[in-house]
């Protein structure tokens, strides 16, 4: 049991090496402030609730983009994944467009939606949108035509083959796009927030850095590492390992 | 009596895929509670033929009567152990047996009862809850008979059903199933490779040819059950049938020859000799034939 705490040992040194070497000013405080220090301005964040708000707020982008990504992304690579000619002519143009850097379109997105949220969260889904297609896609293909064999002997409907016999199938797979999406999605979410200041933790970010708070800076990004790790672990990993219970 | 299922002059053309015959006017009759093998070349179409008759597939022309009406489709009463087993990974032992009566629409509690009752009839009482990864493979089919069974079938049809167990399991396996053969007095279709399983179980086997699939001939099996492989008789049939298969094969693979590999002298030589072999045959299988049907008669 103690083993799977391990990783808590690195950890520990990595913060005490940086305490040691900008407290010992090796590294200028101007460019690094001490360990200490974050923290403290991290605990004083904590407390303010504007800065909960933005962390909220690049939050709910990120949960929408996902929602959106799922959405489209699903159905599509549901169909991909049982139509050969479908697959045949849509997924060499998503990968096409997956192999595209995404933020690239940042600019048109701020020209047509203006640099708010809605940018942010149709870049994200946009992210979003190839893991769950191809892990989805992948499901589907890989399910064994006995089964769906078994679906018509028993004379089950369309509806009854979807819900308890594909929808189980590919959830494995689903949920590790969806976790994947959720990861992608976080660094887009960001990205878009400090390149157009709209509001949300990274502009934020790009504020402290830029006002030359760094502590706050730091401060911030030690809250989005704590959320994004815990909602990563906590809930798609539960999710993943509850669709993963028979295999 | 009528018989329980029907083929007539089942042909099937796969259009698709260069165009492959793989069944040409299939034609024979199953009688209620009979126990039916088909054997045949591998890649013949038997498995082809199964669905079919499960319908799960359609024929090209011709076709599959069950009780005197024609199979267009899967029918409630027609159901099918697979070879595979085809069990839900994500379903409990009880729950994959439910799985036919809830697409059937049986009431909650007496597909539990039901699903029990044949669980216990496949010796899994007790392993309701498990999941399939956890059980071996004898004892997954053994869950994808009791479905089969559970929707209270009239056919029974099963592909290959033994031949992804190992042996020493498909053996006990395949007792079992002519146990409950005998206890609900089902019809069963079998289709498998192996001859020895074929003859094992069957009251008559069905020898397809090689592609298209056409009846070969039907041997019926009078031995008394349960059946000894060593008996003289057993070994007659298995003899004959295995002869009837490797003429198959062999004429399979002259027509291979024939698409083009081998020189026209090395051509003259395999028609020479294909001709000597038939007029062999029938001296050495015609004794046994007759005992077969002397047998058949009482």
């Amino acid at each position: 049991m103690l083993t799977n705490y391990l990783w808590l040992i690195p950890l520990a040194t990595g913060f005490a090496a940086w305490e040691m070497v900008t407290r010992f000013r090796l590294i200028p405080q101007a460019n690094l402030p001490t360990f200490s220090a974050v923290l403290g301005a991290f605990f004083i964040s904590v407390q303010d609730p504007l800065f909960l708000l933005r962390i909220a707020h690049s939050f709910l982008s990120l949960i929408c983009g996902l929602l959106l990504a799922f959405c489209t992304a699903l159905p599509i690579a549901f169909v991909a994944g049982s139509k050969n000619k479908f697959d045949l002519t849509f997924t060499p143009l998503i990968m096409l467009f997956g192999a595209l850097p995404d933020l690239s379109f940042l600019p048109l997105l701020v020209l047509w939606f203006g640099p708010g949220s809605v940018a942010a969260i149709i870049m994200a889904s946009a992210a979003g949108f190839f893991p769950i297609y191809f892990t989805v896609r992948d499901g589907t293909r890989n399910i064994p035509r006995e089964l769906f064999e078994v679906t018509s002997i028993f004379k089950s409907d369309r509806l009854s083959t979807f819900t308890k016999m594909i929808l189980p199938a590919i959830s494995p797979h689903m949920f590790s796009g969806l976790r994947l999406a959720y990861d992608f999605g976080w660094e887009i979410i960001i990205a878009i927030e400090i390149a157009t200041r709209a509001a949300g933790i990274g502009s934020f970010i790009e504020g402290s850095v830029s006002g030359g708070s760094l502590d706050s800076g730091f401060a911030a990004i030690l809250a989005i590492a704590i959320v994004a790790v815990v909602v990563d672990r906590v809930f798609f990993g539960s999710l993943e390992s509850w669709a993963k219970r028979w295999a | 009596m009528d018989p329980h299922v029907e083929l007539e002059n089942v042909s099937k053309f796969y259009e698709a895929r260069d165009k492959t015959h793989a069944l040409h006017e299939v034609s024979f009759a199953i009688d209620v509670g009979e126990f039916v093998s088909i054997v045949g070349p591998s890649g013949c179409g038997k498995s082809t033929l199964l669905k079919i008759m499960a319908g799960l597939d359609d024929p090209t022309s011709g076709e599959v009567r069950f009780q005197g009406s024609p199979v267009r489709g899967p029918h409630d009463k027609i159901s099918m152990v697979f070879q595979s087993f085809g069990l839900f990974p994500w379903r409990t032992v009880l729950e994959n047996v439910e799985y036919g009566l809830e697409m059937h629409k049986t009431p909650k509690s007496e597909r539990r009862a039901l699903s029990r009752e044949y669980l216990d009839m496949v010796g899994l009482a007790g392993y309701e809850h498990m999941y399939p990864k956890q059980l071996s493979g004898g004892m997954k089919q053994r869950v994808g008979i009791a479905r089969a069974l559970a929707v209270e079938p009239e056919v029974v049809l099963m592909d290959e059903a033994f031949s992804a167990i190992d042996e020493v399991t498909a053996d006990v396996l395949r007792e079992e199933v002519a146990d409950l053969h005998k206890q609900t007095g089902k019809t069963f279709v079998l289709v498998t490779h192996n001859l020895s399983e074929a003859i094992e179980l069957a009251d008559k086997v069905v020898v397809l040819s090689s592609r298209p699939a056409k009846v070969k001939k039907i041997f019926p099996i009078s031995l008394e059950r349960p059946r000894d492989r060593t008996h003289t008789l057993f070994v007659h049939i298995h003899r004959d049938i295995l002869h009837l298969l490797k003429e198959e094969l062999e004429n399979t693979l002259t027509r291979h020859k024939l698409k083009g590999i081998v020189p026209l002298q090395k051509l003259h030589d395999l028609e020479a000799s294909s001709k000597e072999s038939p007029a062999k045959e029938p001296e050495a299988a015609a004794p046994v034939s007759t005992h077969i049907s002397a047998k058949a008669e009482h």
